[in-house]
């Protein structure tokens, strides 16, 4: 039993670890933890000598006390060890980083973490989120015991026990526990989105995904719009979906319509069909912009097939697409951008054995997602064209808008009645 | 719609200007109008290695917030661990209030210029500043912010109404030229030291992180960064211009910005004292809004507290009470008849001039560590201009503090 009692990672941390002869075999520099049976435990301690570091299991090791670090296995018989992401390291991924104290709703730092000795185990019981914790790693515990206490103040211990714990990244997600999960359910909206907005976008993301549907969606909607998107950008589709149908309809607008096309498109094609409908409806109020009228059902083609293969693959590809927008072929690189453009007359005109970079015209008149229904029409109009392309300012093709679909917005009567197509 | 785009723009734009701009507060105005009643225009030609330094250290921060998504005193947290976050913690208060102390103080000179006692406007100023911060949302703050960034503009117009000798000012700001005369190089150091501060490294990249910018975006956040840094210096221009077009010809030695603009009157006429005026009120409360606030804030990123400014007493303790302390004890000491007011500037500036190697070595490490930054490290030009302007920073500030201690003459 190596570890009796209780110790601070900060109280070993760059101190000596020996091998059984006493020489110093280098010094602590981390400890790495495993699921427990309830808290997690350390499966192995780091040692670091001469910028090389060593991994040492706990079935190794000795003494593990704040005085004295022993292994049993002699220094030259250790093989150096490549720390790497996989790795659960207290002092690399949980000293100094941001947790959720679900006990008392707050997020907090990790000033210090608490070992305790079990059977034969080293557990990793709590966090030190105190003021004792920065003056112990400052290294004038006592000093600055000794100060305050001059100064009649009592300086509590600040420790919240690793069943309150919930962890920010998603590394960590395996060694923690299951109550706080359940504790932070039960919070006000209101105090969960407070919590969201003092961590990084990604470790809220993070936190979200803890949660269940009805109370992310109740948190999601009490954050600020830009917290909120960066919420929705790398969830699952499905779940976000999911988050989506549980919000008000107008919520979900805001949120939907402040996120990128492709991805609100993408969830809301994954909402139920009803709700989807109602979210269309509020969306259709800001969707007067190519990006918001475009389809993205078009041809598109590699530069470098021949003409015949090209009309090999149109008489497959075009069958899905309607006839207005299978008329124009688009030519795109590997990245989806924008090349060139070609006709179906000029491709049955062209010689078969000829490539499409060859015959296509480079000089393809487009619009930003952003531009104006009325700029569409009147560049439409200009160039005498069935359908445009909408290009980002890196010239990725993002779809078209094609004339039939102008005319509709153009003409009142009929406007009205159109949702926006996402 | 039109304006949509416009308002993408506006939501990405915004970090990076009013960043740049509370740059020229108080101690700034201060530094370009000494420097230009003194010396003319021989100190302008600094301003470009300043401005591309500014430029390539401010987009290496931008680029970590929006990357990170996290501020600079966290990242420092949880990679350096507490001592080194307590120590500059420590380091950034002291120097901060000692800013905010000068942004009160000017604040209450441009009012003087006017007749207005400071003991009416020392107190409205701190009200002003108080409800806004913790009335206003983020949003709002943004956009009154913005609006105060145009009333900069005040200078330019300043600058062109001292009728300066514009071959003359061109010559000078493209030849470099060095004196060898301690208080010459005592302003070059203070341009690039009040130019370049600690604490507008923080306040970028937490505002970046906050608002949430893509990656995708990163691109206009650049633009923002970029014309932000531009326009700073573009200010300092003409204020350095303005001084030197009327007040270093006529031998008047200034020592205060209010002073330049009470001594503009006969050469630029009332209303280049009005504007000259206005601008360094409202460029004062600008830093005055802001300088205190990040503070507070980084503070308590960096040790883990309770923060925010819709926090009470008792939620939040020691984010309301630094941020409530360092307005408070700032107003006071202003106020106060006989305070050590130049004390007090003079070691806020030593301790930013001690600070900012260091947080620029450590913005530096971290921004190309790809644990962190993954494939946006910096290219490598960044990284010598960066460390170039970190040794010159230290070189400079040897040589101010030598030749203050050891007079060459």
């Amino acid at each position: 039993m190596p570890l009796f009692g209780e110790l601070f990672l900060s109280e070993i941390v760059r101190k000596p670890v020996l091998d059984p002869k006493g020489e110093e075999v280098g010094v602590l520099r981390d400890v790495s933890v495993v699921k427990g049976e309830t808290f997690p435990k350390i499966s192995s301690i780091i040692v670091e000598k001469r910028k090389k570091t060593f991994a040492v299991p706990w079935n190794k090791i000795n003494i593990f006390n704040k005085r004295v670090m022993s292994i049993n296995v002699y220094s030259g018989s250790l093989v150096p060890y490549e720390l790497s992401e996989e790795d659960l390291l207290v002092r690399r991924d949980i000293l100094d980083k941001q947790i959720v104290d679900a006990n008392g709703a707050k997020v907090v730092r990790v000033n210090d973490v608490k070992l305790e000795g079990l059977n034969n185990d080293a557990l990793l019981v709590a966090v030190d989120v105190g003021m004792r914790g920065i003056l112990r790693r400052m290294g004038f515990e006592r000093r600055g015991e000794d100060l305050l206490r001059l100064l009649r103040i009592r300086l509590g211990q600040n420790l919240i026990s690793w069943n309150y714990i919930q962890p920010l990244q998603s590394k960590l997600s395996e060694i923690a526990l299951n109550i706080p999960g359940e504790m932070v359910s039960e919070l006000h909206p209101a105090d969960l989105a407070d919590l969201i907005s003092q961590v990084s976008h990604e470790e809220g993301a993070q936190f979200i995904e803890g949660l269940d549907i009805e109370t992310a969606a109740d948190a999601i909607a009490e954050l600020e719009p830009d917290t909120q998107k960066a919420m929705f950008t790398d969830m699952d589709v499905a779940r976000a979906a999911d988050i989506i149908e549980e919000m008000d309809p107008d919520t979900a607008a805001d949120v939907i319509g402040s996120l990128p096309t492709e991805t609100a498109r993408a969830i809301l094609a994954e909402v139920e069909r009803e709700e989807a409908q109602d979210i269309q409806e509020l969306l259709n109020h800001e969707s007067d912009t190519a990006g918001g009228i475009m389809t993205n059902d078009f041809l598109a083609y590699p530069p470098d097939i021949t003409v015949e293969e090209c009309l090999k693959r149109y008489r497959v590809d075009a069958e899905e697409i309607d006839s207005e927008a299978a008329y124009y072929m688009y030519v795109i690189d590997a990245e989806d951008r924008i090349l060139g453009a070609t006709s179906l007359r000029d491709v049955l005109l062209a010689e078969p054995g000829k490539v499409l970079a060859e015959i296509m015209e480079t000089n393809v008149k487009t619009v930003t997602p952003e531009a104006d229904e009325m700029t569409t029409a009147v560049t439409i109009a200009k160039y005498n064209l069935i359908a445009i392309p909408v290009v980002d300012s890196e010239s990725y093709l993002l779809g078209i808008v094609t004339l039939d679909d102008v005319v509709d917005r153009m003409v009142p009567s009929r406007a009205k009645r159109k949702l926006r197509s996402i | 719609m039109r304006w949509k785009k416009f308002a993408l723009f506006l939501s990405v734009i915004g970090p990076g200007i009013i960043t740049a701009n509370i740059d020229n507060d108080a101690a700034g105005i201060t530094t370009y109008s000494v420097a230009g009643a003194r010396y003319g225009y021989a100190l302008i030609w600094t301003l470009i290695p300043t401005t591309v330094a500014l430029v390539v250290i401010q987009e290496m921060v931008a680029r970590m917030g929006v990357v990170t998504g996290k501020g600079l005193s966290d990242l420092i947290r949880e990679n350096y661990g507490v001592k080194v976050t307590v120590y500059m913690m420590l380091g950034l208060f002291l120097a901060n209030f000692g800013t905010t102390v000068a942004e009160f103080a000017g604040w209450a000179a441009s009012w003087e210029i006017f007749g207005v006692s400071k003991y009416i406007m020392v107190p409205l100023g701190v009200l002003a500043v108080w409800l806004l911060v913790t009335r206003g949302s983020y949003v709002s703050l943004e956009r009154i912010l913005l609006m105060a960034c145009v009333v900069y503009l005040g200078y330019v117009v300043s600058g062109f109404m001292a009728k300066p000798d514009w071959s003359e000012v061109i010559r000078q700001t493209v030849v470099p030229q060095a004196k060898l005369d301690p208080q010459f190089m005592m302003l070059g150091v203070a341009i690039i030291g009040t130019t370049i501060t600690p604490w507008m490294q923080f306040y970028l990249q937490s505002s970046l992180a906050e608002k949430g910018v893509r990656k995708e975006h990163y691109n206009l956040t650049k633009i923002d960064v970029v014309v932000g840094s531009l326009f700073t210096d573009i200010i300092a221009f003409f204020i350095i211009v303005a001084c030197a077009a009327t007040l270093f010809p006529a031998g008047i030695r200034i020592g205060e910005a209010h002073e330049a603009a009470v001594a503009l009157r006969p050469f630029a006429g009332g209303y280049a004292t009005v504007l000259f005026g206005l601008s360094l009120a409202n460029a004062s409360l600008l830093g005055a809004i802001i300088v205190p606030l990040a503070t507070s804030y980084y503070i308590c990123e960096g040790m883990g507290w309770e923060r925010g400014v819709n926090k009470t007493f008792r939620e939040a303790p020691q984010f309301m009470w630094i941020y409530t302390a360092m307005l408070a004890m700032s107003a006071v000491i202003v106020l106060v008849p006989r305070a050590p007011l130049v004390f007090l500037m003079v070691l806020s500036s030593v301790v930013n001039g001690l600070l900012l190697p260091f947080v620029l070595i450590f913005a530096l490490r971290l921004v190309n560590d790809p644990r962190i930054m993954g494939e946006h490290t910096n290219p490598r030009v960044y990284n010598y201009i960066t460390w170039g302007t970190i040794l010159a920073i230290i070189v400079l500030a040897v040589v101010a503090v030598v030749s203050t201690v050891a007079p060459l003459g």
